[in-house]
C-alpha cells in the first residue's frame, strides 16, 4: 500500500488553474506591463528586526508612497543576507489588516461578551488606574499579575510590575524554553549555542528548524542536512520537515527519547568511550552518571523506544568518532512528557562526555562585548547596559511560590509558572488575585487546560489585555488596549552576540496607524496616574536608547541605520586553536591570557554551585531525591489512553499569535489532525471525517488528515488553530485547539508545561 | 552577449515554507487566494519507509513556448532575454494560454482581468539587475538566479556542481527553470 499527500491538504494551495472556471472573459483594461503600483520607486528603506514570531530576526523593510510594501533579511547580518521567512515577509499584511485593533476599548456588556465602548487612550488610562488603586488598597498590589511574552515589551511590563509592587510577573517561559533553561543552568550554570555548520554529526530530538524557523539557525541546519561531511539523525513521532532532510530518521515512541539518551551514555561509558580528559578537568559526578546508567542498554531502549538495539550501539560508535565535532541537540520547545528534565539534562550530559565545548562544530557560549574587551584586554566592542537595572524584583512570595522550597524552586521570579495561574485564582491563594494586565500574550490558545484559565479569569475584577488581534484573552478583557506593532515602534538595543559581540536594534518603519500606542507609553501613562513615574530614569526611547549605549553616538547611528552591528571581531572558540590564533593574531593583547597549550580554555566559567559542569548537582538532589543525575524516569505519556496527541510549529504561524493574517491564513487556515493509515482503518475514520479527541481534561473536535507520516500510536496537530474568537474572521472557528486537552500539571524540577497526553478518538 | 537566464531550486535545501510563494505576492500584488508561486510538498511511501518532495510549482519559462505559440494577440511573448511575459494591453482574457500551458502556471486575475503568471520579476527586479523575490527571499539558498553564461555566476556555479533536472522535459519546452532532486529518504522512483 503506497499512499500519498500533497500539502495542499493543509495549504490551501489554491492551483492556479482551479480558478479558470470562476473568472468571466473580459477584454483587457489599460495599464502597462507589470503595472506601477509594482514596481514603484522605493521611497525608503529601513533596517529592524521582526516580531512575527520569537526568533526576532533581522530584517529590511522596503516602504513606497508611506506604505510598507516589502519585507526581506537584513543584509548587514551575516547570517541572514535577504532572507526572510514566510511570516517575516507577511509583517505588512499584519501591518495593515483591517481586522486588527486600532482603538482603545471598554468592556460594556457581560465579561466575554464581546459589546465595548470605543474610548480615547486617555480615558482608558483613567480607568484602568482608578481600577488598580481600588485593588491595591483593598489587597495590596501583588493582587495584580503582570504577563508578557519575553522580549522588550516583557521587560517593560516586568519594570513596571517592580514599580508598581508587584512580585507576580509571568513570562511564556513555562509553556516553552524553561525546560532547557532550567538544565542548562544546573549543568553548564549557563546557556550554550550550536555550531551548526561546522558539526561532522548532528542527533536531532525533534528540533524542527525547518519548521520553526529562526532564520540564521535554520540556513546553518539547511546547509549541513545537505552536506556531505554532516550526518544528521533525527527522532521525532512525525515525518517532519527535519526528519526528512536527515540521513536517518527514527519515529520514536513520543516521551520515550530519554531511554534513547540514556543508551548512548551507556554505550560510551561502558566502552570507556568518551573525553576523559575533559571529564576529569572540567566535570564533577561522573561516579554518579556511570552508577544511574549501568543498565540502560540499548537493549533495555528498544522496549521502550521502539528503536533498535544495534541502531543505539551504532549511532554511539558514529558520534564518539565525530567527536568533539558532535552536537545531541537539546532543541526547542522539545516538551513530551513528565520526564522532560531528564531528557534535557541527559542530552546536556552526553555533550559534555562527548568533550565538544568551545569546539567548532560542538557547543559554544554566547562571546558578549565583555567577554572579548577581557579577553582582548582592551576595548574592542562597545558594552551595553540596563537603564532599568536599579529598579529590582519584588521580593514578596509569588502565587506560584517560585524560589520557595517546593515544586517550582527552580522557576525565576521573572519568568513564574502560568499553569499556577488558575488555582491561584480560583482557590485565593496564597492570596487573592484581582487584576492581570498582559502585552503580546494569549494563555486561552497557548496554556494548558484553557477551559480552566477561561473560568479563572471570570472571577478577576479587571483584565487589561494589549494585543494586535482580538484574541481569545482580549475578548475576556476589561479594556483592551491595541498593541503599535513591532514595524510602528524604536525599541532598545539587544545584545544578539554569537561567536563573535552582536547587537541589534528596533526601528520604526511607517508611524503607528490610528496612532496606536507601544506598550512602554501605555506603561508609562499608567505610571504617571499612578504616581510612580519618579522611579525612572528615562523619558522616551530615545533616551532609553542613549543610556543603553552609554552615550555612544556612534553606535547608536550605526543601529539606527544598519539595524545590525557587529565590530569586526573574529568568531572565537576558546578551545580551538585555529579561532583563537586568529583572535590573538588580530589582538596581540590578548595573548597575555593564553593557557600554556595556546588556548583560552582558562576562560571558562561555569556559574554552577560547584564552579564545574556539574554532571551530578547536589542541588538538585536535595529538592528532587533521584534527580540530580541524568537517570531512567517515567517516559510513559498516554497513561491508558490509546493515544497520544502532540503538537509542534509550522513554518506558516506561531502558536497562538498569527493565525487570522491573511497572507498567513490564505497558505493555511487550519490543523487537521495527523492520523496513521492503520489507525484510521482501526476507528473506522476516513480522511475529513469529524472526530472528537477526548481525556479527562477535555474534548475537542478535530477533522481527520489521514498520513503515513506518524506512528500509528500517536497523534498530531500544528498549534494555534481551534480559535474561539469571532473578531478573527478568517481563523475562527478552524481546527483544534490542543490546550484544551493538556493538564496542568508539570514536569518536575522544571515546571514546564507538558505538551504531549493520551487521548481516545470518538466519533462526531 | 544576450543573457541566457536560469532559475535552479535546489529540493534539497527548500523546506517548503513559503517564504517564496509570500514574498511574490507581496512584490507582484497578487491578489487573495491565488498563487504565481508555491512550494507543494508531497510525501510517499509507508510508514517508516517515507521521503518528501519539495516540488516548485510556477512558470518554467519555456524556451519553446505553447503559451506564446498559441496565444492569438500577441499579448504572451518572450523578452529579448527569453523570459516570457504577458502584455495586459493585448490580453483578451481567452484563455488559450491557460489550457496550453503544460505546468499548469497560469491563471484569469481577478482583478486585472488578464492571464497572469510569474514573470521572474522580470519587470520590476530582473531588469534592474536585482534578483527575482523569491530567489532573494529563501532562507535556505534553496534557490539560485542568473546568467548562466556569467561563468562567474552563482548559477553558473551552483549548475556546474549539480545534477539538474528540468520539469517534463520530455515535452521539448526546454524550461528555464532547473531543479536539484531530492536526495534524502526512501526512493519510489
Amino acid at each position: 500500500m503506497s499512499s500519498t499527500y500533497s500539502r495542499r491538504d493543509f495549504l490551501k494551495t489554491t492551483s492556479c488553474t482551479a480558478i479558470i472556471a470562476g473568472s468571466s472573459c473580459m477584454a483587457a483594461k489599460l495599464g502597462s506591463l507589470d503595472n506601477n503600483i509594482i514596481n514603484g520607486g522605493v521611497t525608503k528603506s529601513v533596517n529592524t528586526y521582526c516580531e512575527m514570531c520569537s526568533s526576532r530576526c533581522q530584517i529590511e523593510c522596503k516602504v513606497v508612497d508611506g506604505k510598507v510594501s516589502f519585507i526581506e533579511g537584513n543584509k548587514h547580518s551575516k547570517g541572514m543576507s535577504t532572507s526572510v521567512c514566510a511570516r517575516g515577509a507577511s509583517g505588512h499584511s499584519q501591518l495593515y489588516d483591517n481586522q486588527r485593533l486600532v482603538k482603545p476599548m471598554i468592556r460594556v456588556g457581560k465579561r466575554g461578551e464581546d459589546k465595548w465602548m470605543v474610548v480615547s487612550y486617555e480615558k482608558a488610562y483613567d480607568f484602568i488606574a482608578e481600577k488598580l488603586k481600588k485593588i491595591t488598597d483593598e489587597y495590596g498590589a501583588k493582587a495584580t499579575l503582570f504577563s508578557s511574552k519575553t522580549g522588550e515589551n516583557f521587560n517593560h511590563i516586568a519594570t513596571f510590575a517592580n514599580i508598581f509592587g508587584s512580585p507576580n510577573i509571568f513570562s511564556h517561559v513555562s509553556t516553552c524554553p524553561i525546560t532547557y533553561d532550567i538544565a542548562f543552568e544546573h549543568t553548564y550554570g549557563g546557556k550554550l549555542k550550536r555550531d551548526f555548520s561546522n558539526a561532522k554529526y548532528i542527533l536531532n530530538f525533534g528540533h524542527n528548524l525547518f519548521e520553526g524557523i529562526a532564520v540564521s539557525k535554520t540556513k546553518k541546519l539547511a546547509h549541513a542536512a545537505n552536506s556531505e561531511k554532516t550526518k544528521l539523525v533525527v527522532l521525532d513521532p512525525r515525518f517532519s520537515v527535519v526528519a526528512s532532510k536527515a540521513d536517518e530518521w527514527y519515529p520514536v515512541k513520543p516521551g520515550t527519547d530519554l531511554a534513547f539518551v540514556l543508551s548512548l551514555i551507556h554505550v560510551w561509558l561502558r566502552d570507556g568511550k568518551y573525553d576523559k580528559e575533559f571529564v576529569e578537568k572540567y566535570t564533577i559526578g561522573i561516579e554518579k552518571l556511570i552508577e544511574s546508567t549501568k543498565d540502560t542498554t540499548p537493549k533495555w531502549q528498544e522496549q521502550i523506544t521502539g528503536i533498535k538495539a544495534e541502531v543505539a550501539e551504532r549511532v554511539a560508535n558514529e558520534i564518539y568518532k565525530a567527536a568533539p565535532n558532535c552536537i545531541i541537540d537539546w532543541g526547542h520547545k522539545t516538551t513530551t512528557g513528565a520526564s522532560e528534565y531528564q531528557k534535557t539534562r541527559a542530552i546536556l550530559v552526553a555533550n559534555v562526555l562527548m568533550g565538544n565545548l568551545e569546539k567548532a562544530g560542538g557547543l559554544f557560549f554566547g562571546k558578549k562585548a565583555k567577554s572579548v574587551n577581557k579577553i582582548a584586554n582592551m576595548d574592542i566592542a562597545p558594552v551595553i547596559t540596563n537603564p532599568d537595572g536599579h529598579i529590582k524584583y519584588i521580593q514578596e512570595e509569588r502565587i506560584d511560590h517560585a524560589t520557595q522550597k517546593g515544586a517550582n524552586v527552580f522557576v525565576s521570579r521573572k519568568m513564574g509558572v502560568l499553569m499556577d495561574i488558575p488555582d491561584a485564582i480560583l482557590s485565593q491563594k496564597p492570596y487573592p488575585v484581582k487584576a492581570w494586565i498582559m502585552t503580546r500574550t494569549n494563555p486561552l490558545i497557548t496554556v494548558a487546560n484553557s477551559q480552566k484559565m477561561k473560568k479563572a479569569m471570570e472571577k478577576l475584577d479587571l483584565i487589561v489585555v494589549n494585543d494586535v488581534y482580538m484574541s481569545e484573552t482580549a475578548m475576556m478583557a476589561d479594556v483592551v488596549l491595541p498593541e503599535a506593532t513591532y514595524l510602528e515602534r524604536d525599541e532598545g538595543i539587544a545584545d544578539v552576540s554569537s561567536m563573535a559581540p552582536a547587537y541589534m536594534m528596533r526601528n520604526k518603519v511607517v508611524d503607528p496607524i490610528n496612532k496606536t500606542q507601544t506598550i512602554s507609553e501605555i506603561l508609562r501613562a499608567l505610571a504617571k496616574r499612578l504616581d510612580l513615574d519618579s522611579n525612572y530614569k528615562w523619558q522616551t526611547v530615545t533616551n532609553f536608547r542613549v543610556q543603553q549605549a552609554k552615550g555612544n553616538s556612534e553606535l547608536l547611528e550605526k543601529l539606527a541605520k544598519d539595524g545590525y552591528v557587529s565590530f569586526g571581531v573574529p568568531s572565537l572558540l576558546y578551545r580551538e586553536k585555529s579561532y583563537v590564533d586568529n583572535f590573538v593574531k588580530k589582538y596581540p593583547s590578548a595573548a597575555s591570557n593564553l593557557d600554556s597549550d595556546g588556548l583560552f580554555a582558562n576562560m571558562l566559567k561555569f556559574k554552577t554551585p560547584s564552579g564545574k559542569i556539574e554532571i551530578f548537582s547536589e542541588e538538585v538532589e536535595e529538592n528532587f531525591p533521584g534527580y540530580g543525575v541524568p537517570a531512567k524516569h517515567d517516559t510513559d505519556v498516554a497513561k491508558g489512553y490509546p493515544y497520544i496527541i502532540t503538537s509542534g510549529k509550522t513554518a506558516l504561524h506561531t502558536n497562538g499569535h498569527t493565525q487570522n493574517i491573511p497572507f498567513l491564513n490564505m497558505l493555511m487556515s487550519d490543523n487537521p489532525v495527523w492520523v496513521n493509515p492503520l489507525t484510521a482503518k482501526k476507528e473506522n475514520i476516513k480522511n475529513g471525517d469529524l472526530i472528537y479527541l477526548e481525556n479527562n481534561i477535555g474534548k475537542e473536535k478535530a477533522t481527520v488528515f489521514v498520513t503515513e507520516a506518524i506512528r500509528p500510536d500517536t497523534l498530531f496537530v500544528y498549534m494555534g488553530f481551534g480559535r474561539e474568537s469571532e473578531e478573527l474572521k478568517r481563523a475562527n472557528g478552524k481546527g483544534t485547539s490542543q490546550s484544551k486537552l493538556l493538564s496542568l500539571d508539570k514536569g518536575p524540577v522544571c515546571s514546564t508545561m507538558i505538551t504531549n497526553i493520551g487521548v481516545k478518538i470518538t466519533k462526531a | 552577449m544576450k543573457k541566457k537566464y536560469r532559475m535552479i531550486h535546489d529540493e534539497n535545501l527548500c523546506i517548503g515554507c513559503q517564504a517564496c510563494s509570500v514574498a511574490c505576492r507581496s512584490e507582484n500584488k497578487v491578489p487573495d487566494d491565488l498563487f504565481r508561486l508555491q512550494v507543494r510538498v508531497k510525501t510517499e511511501g509507508v510508514f517508516p519507509d517515507l521521503r518528501m518532495d519539495m516540488k516548485r510549482h510556477s512558470c518554467v519559462m519555456c524556451e519553446d513556448t505553447p503559451c506564446v505559440t498559441v496565444c492569438p494577440t500577441g499579448a504572451s511573448f518572450k523578452t529579448e532575454d527569453g523570459l516570457v511575459q504577458v502584455d495586459p494591453k493585448l490580453c483578451v482574457s481567452c484563455k488559450y494560454c491557460i489550457v496550453a500551458c503544460p505546468y499548469e502556471a497560469r491563471f484569469i486575475n481577478p482583478v486585472t482581468k488578464n492571464a497572469d503568471k510569474c514573470t521572474f520579476c522580470y519587470s520590476n527586479r530582473v531588469s534592474k539587475g536585482q534578483d527575482p523575490a523569491c530567489v532573494t527571499v529563501c532562507p535556505t539558498d534553496a534557490l539560485v538566479f542568473g546568467d548562466i553564461n556569467d561563468t562567474t555566476s552563482e548559477v553558473y556555479k551552483k549548475a556546474k556542481e549539480s545534477t539538474l533536472v528540468y520539469p517534463k522535459a520530455h515535452l521539448g519546452t526546454k524550461p528555464k527553470l532547473a531543479f536539484v532532486p531530492n536526495k534524502k529518504g526512501v526512493s519510489y522512483e
